[in-house]
């Protein structure tokens, strides 16, 4: 009975020893893991803004803009480019349907909106002007 | 104690009585006891020894077991501990803070609605996870939130392909656009039709309504179609608008 239950209890050791090695292993990978080093997704997303800029791709912005708006809606840190001309671009675009609506008080104010965001655009005011000029040639 | 034959005291260690010489059958027999006794307990006490002599090593043994199992318990809960979603904790405190700010939030919703900003309207409820688990207290917004996140997916779409990169040598993706905005396109009317008919409240009916007005002004203007091309374009089948639309955009 001694005998059985000491191989019993030697064979349950190692096994137990075997599966402790692979857990430590595991954790000292899902520690590697937890501190490993991250890239701030708005430094990453910056470089990202100048290429759609850069091609011209407005529709992409305004894309990015929304999906921000969606993950914080008062504007989250590091975003502050795109929610400008993102913000420019939307209210441009609605200014425009709002028009064709007959909507004058919604036109109006998001003619005044598209003024006081070009006004903080700064480095990025070019892009208003590419944007109306899209905008105008649009169907 | 006394002698059975001549009734004179003895002591239980007396073997004989000293008056009569007599046995003392008591002693006797007590002696016999004490040596059986004595047998007894030391092959009690052998057996209790070895047994424990037997159960020492195995008890080392089971100590290690559990040692190693509970090793095994910490590892993996370290290991569940960074693998952790950071994301829900985010989750956590956002839902924590809109139970906090409901009445903040319902406010919010409320003026950008009646400013027609249904756009902004929609981010707000998304920012908050407010939208898929609307709680109680915004029943009055289910039938609009409806509308407005189909809403939201027209103008967006419509918004990328008509300010699409006029670089040839930029990825085109306008042909996919044109596909989701048609799908886009029917599925607002497919909601529209049945919560317009739902919404009981007038003002929130008045939004659902303003929010089909601006659709319609937006493929009017964007798609350059004046009111009968409109009506004649929400007729036609999804694949068919896909159509017209690539007919407009690429000036085919």
């Amino acid at each position: 009975m001694n005998k059985t239950l000491k191989i019993v209890l030697n064979t349950l050791i190692v096994v137990a020893s075997l599966i402790l090695l692979i857990c430590l292993f595991e954790t000292i990978s899902s520690y590697k893991y937890a501190h490993r080093e991250v890239e701030d997704p708005a430094e990453t997303y910056a470089g990202i803004f100048d290429y759609l800029l850069d091609n011209h791709a407005y529709g992409e912005v305004l894309e990015d803009y929304h999906f921000q708006m969606n993950q914080n809606f008062e504007g989250a840190p590091g975003y502050e480019n795109l929610y400008r001309v993102g913000e420019y671009g939307h209210a441009a675009f609605m200014a425009r349907v709002y028009d064709e609506k007959g909507d004058d008080v919604r036109a109006s104010a998001c003619r005044t909106q598209m003024q006081s965001v070009r006004g903080e655009l700064g480095d990025y005011a070019f892009t208003a002007d590419q944007i109306d000029e899209m905008l105008e040639k649009a169907p | 104690m006394v002698c059975e034959n001549c009734k004179h005291e003895i002591g239980p260690d007396q073997k004989f009585c000293p008056k009569c010489g007599a046995k003392n059958v008591f002693a006797e027999k007590h002696e016999e006891n004490m040596q059986q006794f004595a047998k007894d307990y030391a092959a009690t006490e052998k057996e209790v020894k070895s047994f424990g002599q037997a159960m020492e090593g195995l008890g080392k043994k089971a100590a290690i077991l559990a040692a190693l199992l509970i090793g095994i318990i910490v590892c993996n809960i370290l290991t569940s501990m960074n693998y952790a979603d950071p994301d829900e904790a985010r989750d956590a405190a956002i839902r924590s803070d809109a139970e906090k700010n409901i009445e903040t939030y319902m406010q919010q919703a409320d003026s950008l609605l009646e400013s027609g900003a249904y756009m902004e309207y929609v981010n707000l409820l998304y920012a908050h996870q407010l939208s898929s688990s609307m709680p109680e207290e915004m029943n009055r917004f289910r039938q609009v939130t409806y509308v407005a996140r189909e809403y939201y997916e027209c103008i967006d779409e419509m918004e990328q392909m008509i300010l699409r990169s006029d670089d040839p040598d930029y990825f085109d993706g306008l042909d996919t656009d044109i596909e989701t905005f048609c799908m886009y396109l029917d599925g607002f009317y497919e909601v529209y039709e049945v919560q317009k008919d739902s919404e009981k409240d007038e003002i929130y009916l008045g939004y659902i309504l303003d929010m089909e007005e601006d659709l319609r002004a937006m493929v009017r203007t964007y798609l350059a179609m004046d009111e009968d091309g409109l009506q004649e374009f929400l007729n036609m089948s999804e694949a068919q608008k896909a159509v017209k639309v690539r007919e407009v955009l690429r000036h085919e």
